[in-house]
């Protein structure tokens, strides 16, 4: 007989998963997102990555990156996710105005202002502000696409694309050995802890010297990789030049699962129709030009800058 | 020590070499390994879209002198994804970055065939070669066109450019030589062995 | 019965190494047969399967000399795709062969290789998905199941390529024991179906024995010993010096007979079932005799 016990404690109930690991980060399980085509996404992202070349009032990229975020918001992307750009975001904006304030170039028509000890002049200043906001609202599109694109998604956006097979594969094995490669590094690490290496206490040279040494069986065991992978492509008929069975076209399975609909199309000419207006209104008539800013105006009046 | 070094690029007669699955696979696998290093490198010391300490140029070098065309291709493909993952700079950025990334890539490769230099670094000569060729150049072609580009997209101003390009080249060259060094020095010795190895500049 | 494989005086010797890894193999196989194949390791039983796959020499660089025909035709001669049409091998290794982001990816790579359309790719993956009880794990990394998952899913991309030769590089050998029964249990279907020609590596004999129509020991480079299965046990001694591990209910017979319980020349068992039955005849016979 079979013998049962119960502990008397009631399990807690099981926690549903919000989010999905990718290689690249965290996307949301269910997104209202994911309605749209991946090849609509990646348009999305180029969109969002493209259109703040256009524009270089402060105030329009700022909006953009609300935009972004409340996008990232409503497809349900876990915003505190986001905290590890922001080493990121905040050395840009360090390192831009080091730069503008260490060489900000000779022009007669520059303002001068004494900030304590130094002096700084306005007009760099301002146009690094403008440029660093014209970067955080394109390094957002960047960040709204990988939050929200699984690697599935980019190949299938890629192949909708008509990029060819190999191109698309070669883009998505990348993906994936980055992801092997931080997991072999796990393992090395892992295996020198167990046997009883704590990092924490090395100077810090050593831990370089360290990590510097963990690349030698990490590019060995690529190479191992490298000849089982091209063995298993080779015992699965693919050969170099693409070509399949019977001399005929390529069937891609997973790219036909997804069909681009209605609200794709209409999202796909909206932002190519509002691309196009951005260009053509900032190229002829310089309505998004650094000039226009009602807070360049306002510092100038401000400070007493004359034009 | 020419005898030494040119044996590793050296075709033997009758030895027949051609591109194959594995070079692709090798191009996806230096690819995502330019991914990782890129990413935390930029990570690690985020000096933002400068990309200032970034050891992906080691990466790329490297690439090339192993896999000729192939560590190329790669050398231009893993930063338009590192750069993207690790926010350091935007897709249309990251593109304009392309030629250099290849150009950049391509030099060490170019120049340890050109003058047979063993990828082992076994002597001064080689050596010379991997420093000028495979980090000095390499890293002020990238820091040149790089500065450009941002000038052109209205990150920087003309007046930071030379700023720029110094931190740009000297924070990318510190990296390139102490991580290139070591990985050439270590890992080479297996690679001119395997398979996916490339003579010539294709296989 | 024809000839699936026939190997004719096959040598084989890796680039940057010193010795042939096969050293003049000759063999045939019979189409819809059932071969395993031991010996320890090192000793080309590897190289053996990938030659017949054509990955040596089309994916290697070394020397070779013979030939290998599949169906009749030199494996030198025949291009990656009509081969895997031809041929499947499942590795030891199951990460090492995957390709692809999901599961589902990874199924359909080889289909759409073979040059199928939507219909029977679809057919297909569901077959083998099913067979292999993998249905569920579609949607799923191939990294992210657990290791007896991951080489259903290997075998799975297999199957679903339908070749008639299908080889099995130890497929058990990095899975838990009730992993390893499953993968038994599919090698168990297929060769009831009699569809295939199945060859497979195993050092896990036990398993292996019940279903394989013939043996084979590989040894420095060749063929020690080739012979039907029960016939190949016959000679204990010989494959425990050549690093074979007999089956463990094989051994207690042995031990049986050598301690005069069991008379000589009876066969020995090579299954539980086997070894349940002369055990009894051997503690009726002692109760006959008290």
């Amino acid at each position: 007989m079979i013998a049962t016990a119960t502990t008397g404690v009631n399990a807690a109930p099981a926690r549903v998963p919000k989010a999905r690991k990718t290689l690249l980060g965290h996307v949301p399980i269910e997104s209202p997102l994911y309605q749209f085509h991946p090849v609509t996404r990646l348009i999305m992202f180029i969109f969002f990555g493209v259109i703040p070349l256009f524009i270089y009032l402060p105030e329009v990229n700022f909006l953009l990156l609300w935009v972004n975020m409340g996008i990232m918001r409503w497809g349900r992307v876990n915003i505190n996710e986001l905290r590890k750009y922001m080493p990121v975001i905040f050395t840009v904006a360090f390192f831009m105005f080091i730069v503008v304030v260490l060489a900000p170039g000779e022009d007669p028509s520059y303002t001068p202002l004494d900030v304590g000890p130094i002096t700084i002049y306005y007009q760099p200043v301002f146009f690094a502000f403008a440029a660093y906001w014209r970067l955080i609202a394109m390094l957002f599109g960047t960040i709204l696409y990988f939050s929200t694109n699984r690697e599935r998604d980019m190949l299938v956006a890629m192949r909708s694309l008509r990029l060819p097979f190999i191109a698309s594969y070669v883009v998505g094995l990348s993906i994936r050995s980055a992801g092997m490669f931080l997991e072999d590094f796990r393992t090395i690490r892992e295996a020198e802890q167990a046997r009883g290496l704590d990092t924490k206490a090395m100077r810090l040279r050593d831990q370089v010297k360290l990590y510097m040494m963990y690349l030698v069986p990490l590019f060995s065991i690529a190479l191992r990789r490298a000849d089982e992978i091209s063995n298993a492509l080779f015992a699965r008929g693919y050969t170099l030049t693409g070509r399949v069975g019977g001399g005929g076209k390529r069937a891609d399975y997973i790219r036909a699962q997804y069909k681009l609909r209605t609200r794709d199309w209409v999202l796909i000419v909206s932002m190519g129709l509002i691309f196009v207006a951005t260009a053509i209104v900032q190229m002829r008539f310089g309505v998004f030009s650094i000039e226009y800013s009602p807070l360049n105006i306002y510092l100038k009046q401000l400070l007493g800058i004359p034009g | 020590m020419e005898g030494q070094a040119s044996s590793v690029w050296t075709i033997e007669e009758g030895e027949v070499r051609k591109p194959g699955i594995v070079h692709v696979v090798m191009l996806a696998l230096f690819t995502g390994i330019g991914i990782v290093v890129g990413t935390f490198g930029s990570l690690a010391v985020p000096i933002g879209f400068v990309s200032a300490f970034w050891p992906g140029q080691a990466v790329q070098s490297i690439g090339s002198i192993w896999y000729g065309w192939w560590g190329g291709i790669a050398a231009g493909l893993f930063p338009l994804i590192s750069n993207s993952l690790s926010g350091s700079a935007p897709l249309p950025v990251s593109i304009a970055y392309l030629p250099a990334n290849i150009l950049q890539g391509m030099v060490a490769g170019w120049a340890f065939r050109r003058w047979k230099a063993d990828p082992s670094l076994k002597d001064g000569r080689d050596w010379g070669i991997w420093i000028l060729w495979g980090s000095l150049v390499p890293n002020a072609i990238g820091a040149a066109w790089g500065s450009t580009m941002l000038v052109a997209f209205g990150l920087i101003t003309q007046a930071a450019q030379l700023t720029t390009f110094l931190g740009w080249f000297i924070g990318n060259t510190i990296p390139t030589i102490v991580l290139g060094s070591l990985v050439l020095k270590y890992v080479s010795p297996l690679v001119v062995r395997s398979k996916a190895f490339c003579k010539g500049y294709w296989a | 019965m024809s000839i699936a494989i026939r190997i004719k005086d096959l040598e084989w010797k890796y680039e940057n190494t010193t010795e042939f890894a096969l050293r003049g193999v000759n063999l045939e196989i019979e189409e819809g047969s059932f071969l395993g194949i031991v010996g320890a390791n090192e000793h080309g039983k590897t190289s053996l399967v990938m030659a017949i796959n054509g990955l040596i020499p089309q994916s290697y660089n070394g020397i070779y000399r013979g030939d290998v025909q599949v169906f009749g035709k030199s494996v030198r001669e025949t291009d990656a795709v009509e081969l895997a049409s031809q041929v499947g091998l499942v590795f030891a290794d199951p990460e090492a062969q995957f390709t692809a982001m999901t599961v589902e990816e990874e199924l359909v790579f080889g289909l759409e290789n073979l040059g199928l359309g939507l219909a029977e790719i679809r057919e297909r993956l569901e077959w083998a998905a099913e067979v292999t009880m993998i249905s569920e794990l579609l949607d799923k990394s191939p990294y992210d199941v657990s290791g007896g998952q991951k080489q259903r899913v290997a075998i799975a991309c297999v199957l679903a390529m339908n070749p008639p030769i299908i080889i099995m590089d130890e497929p058990t050998s990095m899975i838990d024991p009730l992993g390893k029964g499953l993968i038994f249990d599919i090698l168990r279907k297929l060769k009831e179906a009699g569809d295939h020609t199945l060859i497979v590596i195993e050092h896990n004999v036990e398993r292996l024995v019940p279903l394989a129509d013939q043996m084979l020991l590989m040894w420095q480079g060749n063929i020690a010993k080739l012979a039907p299965t029960r016939q190949f046990f016959e000679d204990p001694s010989f494959l425990i010096e050549r690093g074979v591990l007999t089956p463990e209910v094989s051994e207690f017979a042995e031990w049986l007979r050598l301690e005069g319980y069991l008379e000589e020349g009876t066969p020995l068992p090579l299954n539980l079932e086997d070894g349940v039955e002369i055990t009894r005849q051997v503690l009726e016979a002692r109760r006959a005799r008290a």
